[in-house]
């Protein structure tokens, strides 16, 4: 054994879980699927080769298809820039000495900590529902009941808002943005007389710029690969009339219900490319309006620009790591087994 | 100090990967159980005290497992040399678990098969033919010819029913009252039904909340000598549209015309039953299977009645629907004993009264006696209301179905109950794609 890897044996080991997770978990399934993507697979019988066919039924053939791929752009257009800009506002009101602002951080931030699971989508559904608070508020103020579930745009607002109110992760992300922005900048305006919004254009925007575009890469990532609350909330149908037929749920559709592993799978790629050109496009236009201090990029978002191709990477990762999850056994007695008998 | 990290770091690593290992933890299991598997294999019935290791499998909800468990456990005490080891799960996920072991080679001994999905699994060669075991292993002397009937796919027996289910519409006789029909009549027509629909209407009442578009639809094509799909799946089982038009354009009139609630509020209310307008008294009924009766009726908890199918030709339409059935897998190693099991459940009084026709009414008619005076009143009126259709259905095979055709008519009924589409578009529309999907496995 060489004197360096004996060095470094220490460093391997402690890597290898990761290494090991990352071939068997990551890249292995990853080449799979895009051999799948071009058979036709139904798990009984062995794939069958059928060449570019499932991407070519996915534009021509599958008007169900474009439609998810609708809801969905609908669904990151409206609900990113929502949440951004909820999360911001948020983030500024919290970025003010107050008592007990400590524990109102925390407040905030516990939507995202329980965000993505099953009880919140399940409790959303229960906010909406016919005789659920929110018509009752509405009830309040002398506005009939509408019906969140029943209206296909109605159940696509009612997503969106769900995915507005788990903004705290961004908020954290910029409050330490805020927290970065030197106080005698607002000092030095408040001097020459800057009103408050001039002062949040002229200094706050600009200063934060970075953080935001952070966030957005982050957040649209996240919001393509959105499945859990569109799951629960449409018992896993995507109803009403496919309002809520989210481009992940649609991919899960094919695999776990209609067993067509090999379109499911080019649906995967295909959403792959599509989360890389909106990365891509982010980055090209950030130059235009992303402002770094020192005149230069910094040194943290020179990496981050560099490993673009690995967060792709990494996102689509997680789309197939959302689809094995579902091979493993739930005990979890869903309603709708219970009432199908 | 770095040597002390290192030490360290095994055992962590090990951990670790031990950790991520998690998925593969059936290997040593399955590896063991196909080992003592092999063993009466090869020794066949000979010496039926080897220790045998089933794996069984089904989907439900917590009554289910409970008791369920509680059989088994039964099982085992009386045959010391079978140990079982359930895997059970909610619907959706048990098909999601089945379908990738099926690929893998790797079912389980015995599996829970519903009818939507046993031609598949038995004509992709994953499922045994029982016919070799019947009335040598598995009793099924009291068993009802149409009845075993509904496992059979091509000459071959790929499942043992648990439990049989009929179509039927389940009402509040006060409420029907209330509307001003005194009964159902004894042998109703889709028109009588109409009918009664619009004095519920008037009434101020829901008739119903809508048939659920594959199995109401289908009922209705076999009333015509028709079916939804042709025997080998491969295409539609009809040619003339103009019933796809006729029927769901009742269903969807009588949604305009305000007899059944809107679209828009059934989606709201999908899968639970307390929110069902049966239940707040502001419907008359439910359609649906037998066996969700008695879960309706302690949810409504007025007293309820069973009324038939409506007509004409309600007996060429109805048939005895297995609520599903145990199947023994090819690839399992333990066949003989895996039919024991089966044996004993269909036909061990003391286990059905665990079982108190919780998976439809069961099959034996010596179970069903036995089982009469341990019932509740409505299961009796269950067990009594199959018993009287018993003799008017008329034979079935499990459909070559495909979960996609049913998702796509689902789709369509949802369009045209939302007044979207046209009952005459749609039925054009179902034929062109359920046609592709079909062709196309």
């Amino acid at each position: 054994m060489g004197q360096r890897l004996r060095k470094n044996l220490t460093g391997y080991a402690f890597i290898s879980p990761f290494i090991i997770g990352f071939l068997c978990f990551t890249l292995v399934p990853m080449a799979i699927s895009l051999y799948l993507s071009f058979t036709k697979y139904n798990l009984f019988a062995p794939p069958r080769w059928i060449g570019f066919d499932n991407y070519i039924k996915m534009f021509t053939g599958d008007p169900k298809y474009v439609h998810s791929l609708k809801v969905t752009l609908l669904y990151v257009f409206i609900g990113v820039p929502l949440r951004l800009g909820f999360a911001l506002f948020v983030a500024m009101i919290l970025n003010t000495r107050s008592r007990m602002v400590g524990a109102y951080r925390t407040m905030y931030y516990l939507p995202s900590i329980i965000g993505g699971s099953v009880a919140v989508s399940i409790m959303w559904r229960n906010i909406f529902s016919d005789t659920g608070i929110i018509n009752g508020m509405l009830g309040f103020f002398g506005l009939g009941p509408v019906s969140w579930f029943g209206n296909p745009n109605a159940a696509l607002f009612m997503l969106i808002t769900l995915s507005v109110w788990q903004f705290g992760s961004s908020m954290l992300i910029f409050l330490a943005g805020l927290k970065n922005i030197s106080g005698e900048m607002y000092e030095a305006a408040s001097v020459d007389g800057a009103s408050f919004l001039r002062k949040f254009f002229k200094i706050t925007l600009p200063l934060l710029s970075s953080v935001i575009l952070f966030n957005m890469v982050m957040q649209t990532i996240s919001a393509f690969m959105t499945f859990v609350p569109a799951y629960i909330i449409s018992k896993g149908e995507g109803g009403p009339m496919d309002g809520t037929m989210l481009y992940s749920l649609y991919l899960f559709r094919q695999a776990f219900m209609f067993n067509n592993m090999g379109y499911a799978s080019a649906m995967a790629w295909v959403m792959l490319l599509l989360v890389g050109i909106m990365t891509g496009i982010l980055f090209k236009t950030s130059k235009s309006w992303v402002f770094y201090e020192s005149g230069e990029e910094s040194e943290p978002w020179r990496t981050i620009k560099s490993n673009g191709l690995s967060i792709i990477f990494s996102s689509a990762g997680l789309l197939l790591s959302c689809c094995t999850r579902y091979f493993g056994w739930s005990s979890a007695p869903s309603r709708r087994a219970a009432s199908y008998l | 100090m770095k040597k002390r990290f290192a030490l360290l770091a095994v055992p962590m690593l090990l951990s670790m990967l031990a950790g991520c290992g998690g998925s593969n933890n059936n290997t040593p299991d399955s590896a063991a159980t196909s080992a003592a598997g092999s063993q009466p294999a090869t020794a066949t019935a000979a010496s039926s005290s080897d220790p045998v290791t089933l794996r069984i499998a089904w989907w439900g909800g917590d009554t289910r497992h409970s008791y369920t468990q509680q059989v088994i456990d039964m099982y085992e005490a009386q045959n010391p040399n079978v140990k079982i080891e359930p895997e059970y799960a909610s619907f959706d996920d048990y098909w999601k678990k089945l379908a990738p072991q099926a690929a893998a080679n790797r079912l389980p001994d015995i599996v829970q098969m519903d009818v939507s999905y046993i031609n598949q699994y038995g004509s992709n060669g994953q499922l045994e033919d029982m016919t070799p075991y019947l009335n040598k292993t598995v009793q099924v002397g009291d068993v009802n010819e149409n009845v075993l009937g509904t496992g059979k796919i091509d000459g071959k027996q790929y499942g043992i029913p648990l439990g049989v289910n009929v179509l039927g519409f389940h009402y509040d006789p006060a409420l029907l009252k209330k509307a001003g029909v005194d009964s159902v009549p004894e042998n109703w027509t889709w028109d009588q039904y109409k009918e009664i629909a619009m004095k519920a209407k008037a009434a101020g009442l829901y008739m119903d909340s809508s048939m659920a578009a594959d199995i109401f639809f289908n009922y209705y094509l076999r009333t015509k000598g028709l079916s939804l799909y042709n025997t080998d799946g491969s295409a539609l089982g009809y040619d003339d549209d103009a019933l796809f038009s006729d029927f769901f354009g009742m269903l969807s009139d009588l949604i305009a015309k305000g007899a059944v609630p809107s679209q828009d509020k059934l989606s709201q209310n999908k899968g639970v039953i307390e929110e069902a307008d049966v239940v707040k008294g502001t419907g008359i009924g439910i359609w649906q299977w037998s066996n969700q009766y008695v879960a309706l009726q302690i949810a409504v908890n007025r007293p309820m009645e069973l009324a038939q199918m409506p007509g004409p030709d309600m007996e060429k339409g109805l048939y005895m629907q297995p609520s599903m059935y145990w199947s023994v897998t090819a690839n399992s190693k333990n066949k003989e004993e895996a039919a024991k099991f089966i044996d004993f459940w269909t036909n061990n009084v003391e286990a059905n009264k665990l079982i108190k026709g919780e998976r439809g009414v069961p099959i034996s008619s010596k179970i069903k006696e036995s089982l009469a005076t341990e019932l509740t009143e409505p299961g009796q009126q269950v067990f009594k209301f199959v018993a009287d259709m018993e003799p008017k259905t008329s034979p079935m095979s499990p459909p070559v179905g495909s979960p996609e055709v049913v998702a796509l008519l689902t789709d369509l009924a949802e369009q045209m109950n939302f007044g979207q589409i046209t009952p005459d578009a749609a039925a054009v529309q179902f034929r062109k794609e359920a046609s592709e999907i079909l062709a196309n496995r």
